[in-house]
């Protein structure tokens, strides 16, 4: 299987890579375009800040082709930023529009900036939880200070995991192909290790 | 809600790991990878690693290579520091595998490096570490011989820049297992308001439910899990029986 990681220049590349090795695939790291070419798997890493990252994905003309691969049935993993970028439009470090996928606004979670950093409980839907194999209410790695806010009503429904820091963040979704997480699952030990397997075996409808 | 932090605290020193009393005296303590490891299996919320001879020679880079064979098999979120003077260098620490930035006496003469680090990764990816010393009974910065800083006005300032986290460490207990001077945490807590990681003294778990009693989230530990008999279950199942809220 033809597993992509995408680099943007930010991103912690090399943690999700190894955490996709380890778990006994063999991924390859997209640089441009043309290394897009018959990929049947793609994760898209965060660590990085919206507005510079996006000009990143522009600048190297992955931000079209991913937006292609969006209407396709290749499943799609988002971490963090890489989740984010899925909404309509985003203000970290300015204003920047996403893939739209998501019908929300990426927006900090308080101001002044405050920052979840550490692990949270998220709470997980039922059915998801079973198929991943953890409990209903899982601890992740966080390390963010911008969130999903005002999801539209028609896309509330793909929301499949909440975090109540400060505010309910939504921090797992799976819409079509894509999976979005706000938490890091390469950095949540054994149940991030067991959600990445989830992914990486996942079939969408 | 977060739940309480507790952190290992790494000191890199010719790919090998050491650590040592009020930043001095430095033993031997063992092997970066296994050790962390270790720590991972344990339930480590997070690890941080310093490489400390950048401090000693000033052109010296971080040891990328060992970072990169540590991430290899950890799944922890890795801090990192030592040597990060500029971009360049954060991308290639970030590249390497860890999630945060660890900047310290780069930012005491030129605080532009943090601008720089905020706008490519954002805030969250941010550490700054602040190292006091108390003399004549005040607390000044340690590396700011010349005593020029003012504290309050400096954590407000790389606070109002946007970095996400600031880890304090009390050079004069480290080592010592005297636990933290939890007087000057609550102080330093109400100027605070990023997350926040303190070190320095705990040697204990007293100490330990004292700090968190005071309301400090993340604790990183030294001594107490390297040179002492404790482990990070053990240090967790007695908090968790306490009823602390944290993750085992």
């Amino acid at each position: 299987m033809k597993i992509g990681i995408i680099d943007y220049g930010a991103g912690n590349i090399n943690s999700v890579y190894n955490s996709v090795y380890n778990l006994g695939y063999d991924p390859i790291i997209i640089k441009n375009q043309k290394d897009l070419k018959n990929i049947q798997k793609i994760i898209i890493p965060g660590v990085g800040s919206a507005f510079n990252s996006i000009k990143i994905f522009k600048e190297k003309n992955l931000f079209e082709e991913i937006k292609k691969i969006i209407n396709t049935n290749i499943p799609i993993l988002g971490i963090c930023l890489g989740f984010q970028i899925f909404s309509r439009n985003l203000f970290e470090g300015g204003e920047s529009n996403g893939w739209n996928l998501i019908n929300a606004k990426v927006v900090p979670i308080d101001n002044p900036a405050i920052f979840n950093i550490g692990w949270c409980e998220v709470d997980i839907d039922k059915d998801l939880a079973i198929n991943i194999g953890i409990k209903e209410k899982t601890n992740f790695y966080f390390c963010h200070s911008y969130f999903l806010d005002n999801i539209n009503n028609q896309d509330r429904k793909f929301v499949l995991g909440y975090t109540t820091f400060k505010k309910k963040i939504p921090s797992l979704i799976i819409k079509s192909n894509f999976m979005g997480v706000q938490f890091h699952p390469e950095k949540s030990q054994s149940n991030g290790n067991k959600l990445l397997k989830y992914f990486l075996k996942w079939q969408p409808q | 809600m977060n739940l309480l932090r507790i952190i290992p605290s790494l000191l890199l020193s010719n790919k090998k790991l050491v650590k040592g009393t009020m930043f001095k005296n430095h033993k031997s303590a063992g092997n970066p990878i296994t050790t962390t490891l270790a720590f991972e299996n344990q339930g480590a919320d997070e690890i941080s690693i310093i490489d400390i001879d950048c401090y000693k020679k000033k052109d010296l880079e971080p040891d990328y290579n060992t970072l990169k064979e540590i991430a290899k098999f950890s799944t922890t979120p890795i801090t990192f520091g030592g040597g990060v003077k500029n971009l360049t260098i954060a991308k290639k620490v970030i590249r390497a595998g860890a999630e945060k930035i660890y900047i310290n006496r780069s930012i005491l003469k030129n605080k532009e490096i943090i601008n720089d680090l905020v706008k490519y990764f954002g805030g969250q990816a941010v550490v700054v570490g602040i190292n006091l010393f108390k003399e004549n009974n005040k607390y000044k910065i340690y590396e700011d011989i010349e005593n020029k800083i003012n504290l309050e006005k400096y954590i407000l300032q790389i606070q109002e820049m946007g970095i996400g986290e600031i880890k304090i460490m009390f050079v004069d207990r480290e080592g010592k297992k005297i636990g933290l001077d939890l007087e000057y945490c609550k102080y330093l807590n109400k100027i605070i308001n990023v997350s926040c990681v303190f070190e320095g003294g705990i040697g204990s778990l007293d100490h330990l439910e004292n700090a968190f009693d005071e309301g400090i989230k993340a604790i990183s530990l030294g001594t107490m899990l390297i040179f002492c008999d404790y482990n990070i279950v053990k240090i967790k199942s007695h908090l968790l029986n306490r009823g602390y809220n944290i993750r085992l």
